[in-house]
């Protein structure tokens, strides 16, 4: 795996397109590595109860999806230097997560990337993520 | 009126290392700091009756004189403004000893500015209570004016614009720093000399301030004993006497955001104290063979040449170009490396270069040193000293 | 679900607001388990991220970071509280609040927004110690579900005492609308569960797990975040941002003297009087002097922006954003002419853009 240098990065351009398969095991292996254990992470049965239609992505998950969609295109070297997210619908498991995402500044060495990822109801998160590359 | 011009002097300095992560509480910085400069003067803990910081530091008074096991005090007394405190801690402590409310006062600074908070980094509570302090912010804080290098760059801007000074101009002040740090093993930067084309290329933080016109972030602390001039004659270490020492304030004067007074290119706050320690000492500029000048930002570098009588207004260029403020030009200023290569320790650290040069004991030491200025922090209410040997 | 509204609801909250938000930094409990491999291993897997420095120690070594490194946006996983909620754990400051809106009817809880800030990446060993600091409670506005208040937080992560991340969370307390209550009184209580569910989590550090129990909801609309830097304001410089509300750019002038001064104070400093009243500026201006902010990143505003100081020719001189304008064009001596900017719900800030001279 290869980082990008600065000058491969060009204000403008897209990142390609990551879609992830919404699975309940996606849903719950994530709540559970994110040391998440609300019901509605991975409880089917107590998530209906509440009136959601199944369980759905925990927040600390959506940012971990999304830091990830930006340093798989990056790559590993790539310094993530901050993350903000504006959250819109639940991703429910069943769903498909797909991220999109477009090089929209570079400022003293550190990039501005902007990501949405989309499911089927909407936006589900939509935000900027910031970083450097190595020199 | 008696003038306190000679009657006191500082007779020990101590520090802690100069880091970015001391690891030890700020009362603990205090501290040692403190156990060093009584060590340094040959006093004990038992001989201190007065105490000085800034308000700003965190450990208070009688933290500090407990954990060093000094007993009874009769004095202690905070100064104000950020770094603009450092030289008023030692004129209040030369006037408790001169007036005899005390016979010995430690002044200290302590903190981790670099692994606690950070004075650069932007506070949105700046502007967020009706205090006088909250309301003066709040006409620059909501516009995300809000950085000790943001409000420096505003004057630095009008100064460029009234004098034709440029970034480089600056960045030789930056030059001058590095290079004298780099001959100072307790210096951050030491052995990190910087060229002027370095200084130029490093990224802006905000216009026209480029990083390296930035001083750098530390943790430490510094200490400073006062006594009598007579008593410091008897102890181990030859005194620097406190030729004059003055604080001074403006008409129309702000923190660090004075817009609205006159026309932004000078220190009208360092000219009363420049104009109070000139009359005091009876000496002036040509008098002091070497400078501590406050350099949290290099603009005000300059700015304080000409408001302290160096030269003329709009001349400080000119003055620094060739080498003018390094250690073999016409006036050595800040041979520790200053804020800018040394460490910042809010100003104390440079008046502990100060006292090492009248003692002659600096490892950049300047030649035939009789008489040192110092100052404390620009852009805010502050203070001088003019310390002497003898 | 019927509710009768305390009409000193409001005030109380933002009393207890102000509180909280004076009661400043609260720290949590250090992580339970130090930065470590398996943890990271385990999340870098469920998450699909083969990054090998976080897990490969030889590929990690040969890396910029000279070896493991934990993932940015696992910072909270570190202080996440467990599947036995902690007992006894010191409340943070935005506990009370919450408590205050869920006892008032306000038991929906929805995020709103997540902003995490990376200082450096984090090494196996090194063990972050929250702390959460109130940030800001702003309503009631009404949104798509419902009548709410937004709350907001900091939380920022030390290791030994060097801040190494730090977080904003917004969420959106509503009181879900009694239209609904039709589709299900489950509907209701579900809210209410999931908002304990928040609050047991431990606000600052927790999952704010919650998100809208309703597929069928869009995130609120209409409802701008709250503005991060405002101004502080007493009864001697009310006018000018009521003034600024109206689109009016207002200079204190003496009612006996009529000197005319900004920035504004009680007394005028010529002749003494504290009789005041105000003229309405021209609204030109030219710059005097400005700067070009670019670092340290500053809330609530996309760097770089300019700011300036601002002549008038009134003969006062006023500090503000020059927008609509590249940085590299504006120069000392520029004509602007002010406008007005609503930043969220309550501010609105007098702004400058260039003027044709």
């Amino acid at each position: 795996m290869r980082t990008l240098t600065e000058d491969q990065v060009e204000i403008g351009s897209s990142l390609p397109e990551l879609s992830i398969e919404l699975t309940p095991t996606a849903i719950v292996s994530t709540a559970l590595a994110t040391m998440d254990f609300t019901p509605v992470h991975h409880d089917v049965e107590g998530a209906r109860a509440q009136g959601s239609k199944d369980i759905f992505l925990n927040i600390l998950t959506t940012m971990g999806l999304v830091e990830r969609y930006v340093t798989d295109w990056a790559g590993p070297e790539a310094l993530v230097r901050g993350i903000n997210v504006k959250l819109g619908v639940p991703a429910y498991a069943g769903d498909t997560l797909t991220f999109t995402g477009t090089v929209v500044g570079r400022e003293a060495g550190e990039f501005t990337v902007e990501v949405r990822g989309r499911v089927s109801l909407g936006d589900h998160a939509s935000g900027t993520v910031r970083f450097a590359l190595p020199e | 009126m008696s003038s306190l011009s000679g009657r006191t002097a500082v007779a020990g300095i101590g520090a802690t290392e100069f880091s970015k992560k001391s690891g030890r509480s700020e009362l603990r910085l205090a501290a040692e700091a403190v156990h060093a400069a009584l060590d340094d003067a040959g006093l004990s803990p038992a001989d201190v009756d007065g105490m000085v910081t800034y308000t700003q530091d965190a450990n208070q008074e009688i933290a500090v004189a407990r954990e060093v096991g000094i007993g009874d005090l009769s004095f202690f007394s905070r100064v104000h403004y950020g770094g603009g405190a450092a030289c008023g801690t030692v004129l209040h402590a030369a006037m408790a000893v001169a007036t005899g409310v005390a016979g010995t006062v430690v002044c200290y600074r302590a903190f981790n500015e670099r692994s606690g908070r950070r004075f650069g980094q932007p506070d949105a509570r700046l502007g967020g209570e009706p205090s006088s302090q909250g309301l003066e912010m709040s006409w620059h804080v909501p516009y995300g004016l809000m950085t000790p290098a943001a409000w420096v760059a505003m004057f630095a801007r009008r100064y460029m614009h009234a004098y034709g000074a440029t970034s480089e101009d600056f960045g030789r002040v930056a030059v001058a720093m590095r290079r004298h740090a780099a001959t100072n093993p307790a210096a951050w930067f030491h052995g990190r000399p910087i060229t002027l084309e370095e200084h130029q290329a490093s990224r802006w933080i905000v216009e026209p301030l480029h990083l390296l016109d930035c001083c750098q972030e530390s943790d430490g602390a510094v200490a400073l004993v006062v006594t009598s001039a007579e008593r410091a004659r008897d102890l181990r270490r030859s005194p620097a006497v406190i030729r004059a020492a003055a604080q001074g304030s403006g008409a129309g004067q702000m923190m660090m955001t004075s817009y609205y007074r006159d026309d932004m290119t000078g220190l009208p706050e360092m000219g009363v104290v420049g104009r109070r320690l000139w009359e005091q000492a009876g000496l002036g500029p040509s008098d002091v063979q070497a400078a501590i000048l406050y350099d949290h930002f290099t603009p005000f570098v300059l700015t304080q040449l000409e408001e302290l009588g160096f030269c003329g207004r709009g001349e400080a260029r000119d003055y620094v170009a060739g080498g003018g403020i390094e250690i073999d030009g016409r006036l050595p200023v800040n041979p520790h490396g200053g804020q800018l290569g040394e460490a910042y320790i809010h100003g104390m650290n440079g008046i502990a270069e100060a006292v090492r040069q009248i003692r002659g004991t600096s490892v950049n030491q300047v030649r035939d040193v009789r008489n040192v200025l110092v100052t404390a922090g620009t852009g805010v209410p502050t203070s001088g000293l003019v310390l002497s040997a003898g | 679900m019927t509710l009768i509204t305390d009409p000193t609801l409001h005030d109380r909250l933002m009393a207890l607001a102000e509180r909280q938000a004076a009661a400043g930094e609260v720290r949590g409990p250090a992580a339970a388990d130090p930065v470590n491999v398996p943890m990271i291993r385990h999340w870098a897997d469920a998450m699909g991220d083969a990054n090998p420095l976080y897990t490969d120690a030889e590929a990690a070594a040969a890396s910029v970071h000279g070896g493991i490194v934990a993932p940015p946006a696992m910072i909270q996983v570190w202080t996440m509280p467990g599947v036995n909620r902690r007992a006894g754990q010191r409340p943070t400051p935005v506990d009370e609040v919450l408590a205050m809106l869920d006892g008032n009817g306000y038991t929906g809880v929805v995020a709103t927004n997540c902003e995490q800030t990376y200082h450096r990446y984090l090494r196996p060993g090194e063990r972050p110690v929250p702390a959460t600091r109130f940030a800001g409670l702003t309503g009631p506005k009404r949104t798509a579900l419902g009548e709410g208040y937004f709350v907001t937080w900091n939380v920022t992560w030390y290791c030994e005492e060097e801040p190494v991340a730090e977080m904003l969370f917004r969420v959106l307390k509503f009181r879900p609308r009694t239209g609904r209550a039709a589709s299900g009184t489950q509907d209701g209580r579900a809210r209410e569960q999931e908002a304990g569910a928040r609050r047991d989590s431990g606000a600052g550090e927790g999952p704010a797990g919650a998100r809208p129990d309703s597929g069928a909801e869009e995130a609120p609309a209409g409802a701008r975040p709250p503005y991060p830097l405002r101004p502080a304001v007493n009864e001697d410089t009310a006018f000018f941002w009521e003034g600024a509300a109206r689109g009016e750019l207002r200079i204190q002038k003496c009612a006996d003297c009529g000197q005319l001064r900004h920035p504004p104070g009680p007394m005028c400093p010529s002749c003494r009087s504290a009789a005041r009243t105000y003229a309405v500026a021209s609204g030109q201006g030219e710059v005097y002097s400005y700067v070009v902010h670019h670092h340290p990143p500053v809330p609530g505003r996309q760097a770089p922006f300019v700011v300036a100081v601002v002549e008038l020719p009134e003969g006062v001189r006023i500090v503000g954003n020059v927008v609509d304008c590249p940085p590299s064009e504006v120069g000392i001596g520029m004509p602007l002419r002010v406008t007005y900017r609503q930043m969220d719900d309550e501010l609105v800030l007098p702004m400058w853009i260039p003027r044709e001279s």
